[in-house]
């Protein structure tokens, strides 16, 4: 930049007498030569571009200067001096300053020329310390991003939230982009309520990290305009690799790793089975005597995992064509025995260049996927509430006898401490006698063709498809409880998605002047997007345990199916002026099948940015400083079927029954809109050692399409609406720097910090609350939007307390709870931080980072049961004794004088399954070391076999630097330590902030070797 | 290229339009969701009206409405299922039926039944409104939804005395199989059920109604009775009471081991089953606590489940099994005779005497259940054994002093029919507790421990207060509403026909 400015000032003096000659150069990056470069003589409009062979001609005043860029190359300005002939090498950008990254549609862009906040990571940090879905390695590394985990073992649904949830009944997650097109990632599936059931997968875990190139997360609607609504979210921008010319290499990357439960509940080891301090066959607490105990017996349920990750990739090709293709193969047990994922993947990418101005990319991914045995998460029946279950007093062998065998049939019957649950079993039968597997197969292919018209205008065609096949086997042996009526119950579903795109592109770029440029972009794409599930379920089989449909006593099948069209034209422009003023606008207009006619909706975006750095004189330790500011709306669509009322067909009856369905169709939907506004900075001080990023942003989604719930007595319970205003605001801090930077050892340090407030301003005019995730019956708590409260607000019941907030006990001195729900919290955290140091020692690289989550609360089911059950460790106290608490007696207004031991109040204020939830809330504050790596790169002779290798210790989930407690105080008992982890969510939608049964996290702890040939 | 969007978004999986094709299918839906099936069973009757009927007893330690807890998210099922699933199926065949047809006299017979399900909760309830489109429907008040009920059993019974061989919507008639005859006596059956339930407070009224009901033929033999079809194999369209009793979270009732045990019925082992561990039948008393409930006495494998007609219970697979496709009771003609016998003790001409209705009411239950040995019925109605004490945990005293043996004076005359039609309605929740209020009669147990601040102790709970959800939705009519009401909008005031002192 320094040679830039210098340059600049000379401009001013050039003679304008001198000679034209014909310069005749090559330009390369070293190596190979350079396509596409363009060359302009500075100071004027005059440019050509290279060729094929990096070759250029141009005829220019001899004492001109030649400017030579390209996207993602620093430009080097070069004197002609006279010379005709010359040789110009250009190099890649040097990180920050001229960074590229990929922006929507594919179009890559100078980092600094954004008017919008985007944090880019490298393929490299994600697939190192692994997670079996690399969504999650995402977390803590990018500024404002949220990432729950879905409790479902590997393989398990995550949702990425960026800026703020904003949608109150659709989608949350961000989009998913790999290689400028969206792929699916529908979460369907998830658990609604904790009653509990299984989670479907989502589709973002399929992208095999050993493919990615390099990340780049668009977190605001602005940087998104162009993808449509979809992105309105935010996205994920995914560039995988592709072939280079040259030499052909190999690369390996290797991992193994083991996993064990992270955290696991802190249970009592004094008390065994019974009530009142007895021991009873038939209880199904710990409340018995004080006897022999077994401290291992949920621990050794679980099993240490392995993890093995094995990926090749060779790449390859001359000028005219590259090649890349790779092959991973994940093998990833869960902790749950039996519990295991297997993922093939394959994928081919050729890209060539047939002539000067022809080129096209292909690209081909198959991913073939089977998770067996995925766990029952929630309440009813669930793996880990049955385990948690078991009485203190059940020994790990006892537990381990879960089945006996009928004598008559021969088939296994399940064995229970306690003879008479209609709903808990022992967990090792339903680890060993239900199942739930699932086989995905997904193709992902990309066909694209680009033709310079000009040298300076293009146009790009591109087909890409999404398509997989997923099968679900859902089998309960005969004599599951709840779930298996004789003979045993089986569901086999079939889900078959497919997204196929088709859209063009003319792309161009011009100068209008001296010192303006224009980049443009015109469009139109075709979206379908086809969905169809059905599946059969055989509750009852003529013979026992025979899992095939035949076999089926009865039948009932569901059926689902989505099929809608999405057009659209759109266009972008990005005016350069002076290469320090950016200004973009953008507009699209979509037509949408799920909506009524003219079926269209159009948002635009505006944007601008200034390098103050090249604008004014700074001090020499500022390396580069600019401000940006940008105006985003986003329209979005519908579901399909939601114009006209629709009847369903049930089985039953005589021959069927058929009913209106309970929500009210809403003939004149229109599109929902999100406006967001975003402004930032971003400055390098100290030769870029220094490095700072704010944002600053604010987004309103109005017009939100939501299922109010109307009178009943309407006849309906809920209808469509077009209404509510949702607005989140917040800043968003990256920070980072090289405090320590010697010729053999350096420290790099990144910090992440943001935080999201978010205001539901208004709902609808008549209805001022919904529930999120579509269940009522919260049995800890339910979360609820309410006009003037926050997404993400939960409701439970809390103990009542009196005018004075003394708290309210009965005539036994047992605590009264509410009669209707109040506020206990909200789930999301209200500041969100991640800290990546890395420090480099000769070879030696040691890596980590630390994720926390500030604010927020989890409810835990899971708690609740245990507190009932007398399984809690903290539940010892007070149970040869009682205590007296401090409260008023509701119906005398006196002091309370009653005692009250253990297993009275934690009965009552548990209430088994359905609890007052204040009493197991639980601030989620938590901070922990999310990421370990410690490697080690060989030092190699320039000509061995092996041009790279990297070994590697890695952990992920190392440990717990800080975990909150519960939220209530309970005179006597204090706030009592979180004991699960909040990361983890039943499900990946919006049914957030409650735990039941949800299965632990992991912690891994492996090795990781790469190798390069 | 925009074309083909409308006919894209036309869901594939879903009916989109009604012609004469579907009308029958809405007809089995409107009337099957009159009564209930599975967890919306549970939910609507189960943990309400039948624990405060005394039929059953709450033995899971987590359902607080045993102890009169009001779960409005629980209760609400009979609100939303009434409204949403046969409300709207109901107005649908009155939109597109013709007026005299027989099909739309069943479409009003059904809608009479469900509202008197839905008021005898609530008192005053959305009605005149109710299927309107509007953002607030008004509460009506109890006595003219009941004048109103009156009229649909008028036009039902006008169209079916005219068309008494027609065959309304066929097999698609769960209860008839569309036979038009019985419909008529069913209608005549729901009109003196009716009359009866304002007796007392519009004695007139009452006793019109009723003398219209008998004139025009009421049920007389169990071949009359009304059972509705359920499905053996669809698991979501099982008998309601089958489908919730394995799941171990009610028990008999105390008052039913007393009463049963006592009289030594011959109905016990039919609506009842031997506790599995003690091979005896036992009960639990109602309002039991969390510890209570946790006592070995109190729990499942010592008390009774529902009878085996309901629910098997297989030894070898330690597990209760559903017994699905067990018809669901909807009315039957012994409720007729008890009926009848307290409309004679008032005075009005219901055919026969009082005494004769009542033994013949206590046959034909009898018979219903499949008791045919006459000389032990004989025995029964002639029989001076009492209510025992039931020997709980709780050391319960005998439930009721009553006799089966004819009493006489009236006024213990009252309390046979009421306690011989308690037992009779069996489990049939809803009107076993709705008679309860209005009678005074069985005299059942206090609850063990009442958790409402709004029911003082040693009272009944007498009706469900407005629930939350309409608060949240409805909230403006529900306030007007609560001025239609004779005290505080909770769970002891009184309904409109709830005027015995």
């Amino acid at each position: 930049r320094a040679t830039n400015r210098t340059l600049k000032n000379n401009s001013c003096f050039q003679d304008t007498s001198a000679p034209r000659i014909t310069v005749k150069g090559r330009v390369t990056d070293g190596q190979s030569p350079l396509p596409g470069v363009t060359v302009r003589e500075k100071g004027t409009n005059k440019g050509v571009i290279t060729d094929g062979e990096g070759v250029f001609t141009i005829t220019v005043k001899s004492n001109a200067t030649l400017e030579f860029s390209q996207v993602g190359l620093n430009t080097v300005y070069e004197a002609v001096a006279g010379r005709t002939s010359l040789s110009v090498t250009l190099e890649a950008a040097t990180k920050g300053l001229n960074e590229v990254v990929v922006t929507a549609l594919g179009i890559r862009r100078e980092a600094k020329t954004l008017t919008f906040s985007a944090q880019k990571l490298d393929g490299a940090k994600l697939n190192e310390a692994r997670d079996a879905n690399f969504v999650n390695s995402l977390s803590g590394k990018v500024a404002g991003v949220a990432i729950t985990q879905s409790a479902s073992g590997p393989g398990g649904a995550s949702r990425v939230v960026l800026r703020g949830n904003r949608s109150i009944q659709g989608n949350n997650n961000a989009l998913f982009v790999v290689d400028g097109v969206a792929i699916d990632n529908s979460t369907p599936d998830q658990l609604g309520s904790d009653f509990g059931g299984y989670n479907g997968s989502d589709g973002a875990a399929n992208i095999n990290p050993d493919d990615i190139e390099s990340v780049n997360i668009m977190k605001g609607a602005a940087a998104a305009a162009l993808y449509g609504s979809r992105a309105a979210n935010g996205a994920i921008i995914i560039t995988t690799k592709k072939g280079k010319s040259g030499s052909t290499s190999l690369e390996y990357n290797g991992g193994v790793a083991v996993e064990n439960p992270f955290v696991l509940p802190k249970f009592q080891n004094t008390y065994g089975q019974g009530n009142g301090g007895v021991y009873a066959a038939n209880a199904s607490g710990s409340w018995g005597s004080d006897t022999t105990t077994y401290a291992d017996n949920v621990k050794s349920f679980f099993r240490s995992a392995l993890t093995l990750n094995n990926a090749v990739a060779v790449t390859g090709g001359n000028e005219k064509t590259q090649g890349y293709i790779s092959y991973a193969n994940n093998r990833i047990e869960g902790i749950v025995p039996g519990n295991d994922l297997k993922r093939h993947t394959v994928n081919l990418r050729l890209n060539t260049q047939l002539s000067k101005r022809f080129s096209t990319d292909a690209k081909l991914t198959y991913v073939n996927q089977e998770i067996d045995n995925k766990p029952r998460g929630g309440e009813e029946n669930g793996l880990i509430i049955d385990l948690y279950k078991v009485p203190r007093s059940v020994s790990a062998d006892q537990l381990k006898n879960y089945e006996t065998t009928n004598a008559s049939t021969g088939q296994p019957v399940p064995l229970y401490w306690i003879p008479s649950s209609s709903i808990y079993m022992n967990p090792y039968w339903m680890a060993n006698r239900t199942s739930y597997d699932e086989t995905r197969n997904r193709i992902m292919a990309l066909g694209s063709a680009r033709y310079e018209i000009t040298p300076w205008l293009s146009l790009q065609g591109r087909y890409t498809l999404d398509r997989y096949a997923d099968k679900i086997l859902n089998t309960y042996n005969n004599g599951t409880l709840l779930f298996a009526q004789p003979g045993g119950s089986m569901t086999v579903g079939f889900r078959d998605v497919t997204e196929r795109n088709a859209d063009v592109l003319l792309s161009g770029h011009n100068n209008l002047g001296r010192q303006l440029t224009i980049t443009y972009n015109l469009g139109a794409s075709d979206l379908v997007r086809k969905n169809s599930y059905s599946a059969t379920t055989a509750n009852g089989l003529n013979i026992a345990n025979k899992f095939d449909l035949l076999y089926a006593s009865a039948r009932s099948v569901t059926t689902s199916s989505v099929d809608r069209d999405l057009q659209s034209i759109y266009g972008s422009a990005n005016i350069a002026f002076k290469d320090y003023l950016f200004l973009d606008v953008s507009g699209r207009n979509d037509w949408s099948s799920t909506l009524p006619k003219p079926y269209s909706f159009f948002y635009p975006s505006v944007g601008l940015s200034a390098i103050i750095s090249d604008i004014a004189t700074l001090p020499s330790w500022v390396t580069f400083g600019k401000v940006r500011a940008s105006y985003t709306r986003v329209g979005n669509d519908a579901d399909p079927y939601l114009l006209l009322q629709t009847y369903t067909y049930e089985e039953g009856g005589s021959s069927g029954y058929i009913r209106r369905d309970a929500t009210k169709a809403i003939g004149d939907l229109k599109p929902e809109q999100t406006t967001a506004w975003e402004a930032g900075l971003e400055w390098r001080f100290f030769n870029s050692r220094i490095g700072l990023d704010v944002t600053l942003y604010k987004t309103n989604s109005v017009n939100q399409l939501l299922r109010l719930a109307l009178a009943p007595a309407s006849g309906f319970d809920d209808q469509y609406i077009n209404a509510g205003n949702i607005q989140n605001k917040g800043i968003e801090l990256t920070l980072n720097g090289t405090p320590i930077k010697k010729e053999h050892f350096q420290w790099d340090v990144t910090l992440n910090y943001a935080v999201n407030t978010n205001k539901v301003i208004s709902l609808s005019p008549d209805i001022k609350q919904a529930v999120l995730g579509g269940n009522s019956f919260g049995r800890t708590a339910t979360p609820i939007v309410k006009e003037g409260g926050a997404y993400g607000d939960l409701y439970a019941t809390r103990w009542a307390r009196d005018a004075n907030g003394n708290f309210l006990v009965d005539d036994n001195g047992k605590p009264i709870g509410t009669s209707t729900t109040a506020y206990i919290g909200n789930y999301n955290p209200k500041y969100t931080l991640g800290l990546t140091n890395t420090f480099t020692y000769k070879n030696w690289s040691l890596s980590f980072l630390i994720d926390g989550k500030v604010g927020g609360v989890m409810t835990s089911g899971t708690e609740a049961t245990m507190a009932f059950d007398g399984t809690a460790a903290y539940t010892t106290k007070y149970r040869d004794g009682a205590w007296v608490l401090p409260a008023v007696v509701q119906s005398s207004k006196e002091v309370n004088e009653k005692a009250i031991d253990a297993e009275n109040f934690w009965t009552t204020v548990s209430g088994g399954r359905y609890s007052w939830g204040e009493f197991f809330v639980y601030d989620a504050t938590n901070f922990r070391i999310r990421e370990l790596s410690l490697g080690y790169h060989f030092r190699l002779k320039p000509n061995g076999i092996f041009k790279a290798a990297k070994v590697s210790f890695v952990g992920r989930n190392v440990l717990f630097l800080y975990r909150g407690s519960a939220k209530l105080d309970i005179p006597g008992i204090g706030k009592r330590k979180m004991n699960f982890d909040p990361d983890v969510n039943l499900g990946a939608g919006n049914f957030q902030g409650i735990e039941f049964g949800n299965l632990p996290t992991t912690r891994s702890l492996g090795l990781n070797l790469k190798l390069s040939f | 290229c925009t074309k083909d969007f409308d006919s894209k978004n036309i869901n594939p999986v879903k009916v989109v339009e009604i012609t004469p094709q579907e009308l029958p299918f809405l007809f089995s839906k409107a009337e099957a969701a009159a009564s209930y099936t599975g967890g919306d069973y549970q939910v609507a009757q189960n943990l309400f009206a039948d624990l405060y009927a005394q039929y059953f007893a709450t033995t899971a330690t987590y359902f607080p409405s045993d102890r009169y807890v009001m779960r409005f998210d629980w209760v609400r099922t009979h609100w939303t299922n009434h409204y949403t699933q046969t409300v709207p199926q109901l107005q649908t065949i009155f939109a597109y039926t013709d007026k005299d047809s027989p099909e739309q006299a069943l479409a009003h017979i059904i809608w009479a039944f469900a509202f008197q399900r839905l008021t005898d909760y609530y008192g005053p309830v959305p009605y005149f409104q109710a299927g309107q489109p509007l953002t607030s429907i008004p509460y009506d008040p109890q006595d003219e939804i009941y004048d109103d009920l009156f009229k649909h059993l008028d036009t039902a019974v006008t169209i079916l005395a005219a068309n008494t061989s027609a065959k309304p919507f066929g097999s698609f008639d769960l209860i008839y199989g569309g036979d038009a005859a019985k419909w008529l006596k069913f209608a005549n059956t729901l009109r003196l059920r009716l009359a009866l339930r304002v007796s007392m407070v519009d004695p007139s009224r009452g006793k019109t109604e009723a003398e219209k009901a008998v004139a025009a033929g009421v049920m007389t033999t169990t071949a009359d009775d009304a059972l509705m079809k359920k499905s053996a194999t669809v698991t979501t369209d099982g008998n309601g009471l089958s489908t919730i009793a394995g799941w171990n979270e009610f028990r008999m009732s105390a008052a039913m081991e007393s009463m049963l045990r006592g009289y030594k019925d011959p109905r016990m082992p039919v609506y009842f089953q031997p506790a599995i561990k003690t091979g005896e039948y036992h009960g639990v008393r109602n309002g039991l606590t969390a510890a209570q409930l946790n006592i070995q006495q109190n729990t499942n494998d010592y008390n009774s489940n529902v009878g085996t007609r309901w629910m098997g219970w297989s030894a070898a697979d330690n597990k209760w099994v559903n017994i699905y496709g067990t018809s669901q009771n909807i009315l039957h003609c012994a409720e007729a005779y008890f009926l009848r016998a307290e409309g004679a003790l008032n005075g009005w001409d219901m055919g026969d005497d009082a005494r004769q209705l009542y033994e013949t009411g206590i046959a034909m239950s009898m018979r219903q259940w499949g008791i045919t040995d006459e000389a032990a019925i004989a025995a029964y109605v002639s029989s001076t054994d009492t209510a025992i004490a039931p020997g709980d945990q709780q050391h319960s005293p005998a439930v009721t002093k009553a006799l089966i043996k004819w009493a006489a004076s009236e006024e213990l005359q009252r309390e046979q029919i009421g306690t011989q039609k308690w037992l009779a309605l069996y489990p049939d929740g809803f009107e076993a507790w709705a008679e309860v209020r209005r009678s005074g009669y069985p005299h059942l147990y206090e609850v063990v421990q009442i958790d409402n601040a709004d029911i003082p102790a040693g009272t009944a709970i007498h009706r469900i207060p407005f629930i939350e959800l309409e608060k949240q939705t409805n909230g403006a009519a529900v306030e007007k509403a609560t001025t239609l009401l004779k005290g505080p909008d909770n769970a002891s005031t009184l309904l409109w026909w709830d005027v015995k002192e």
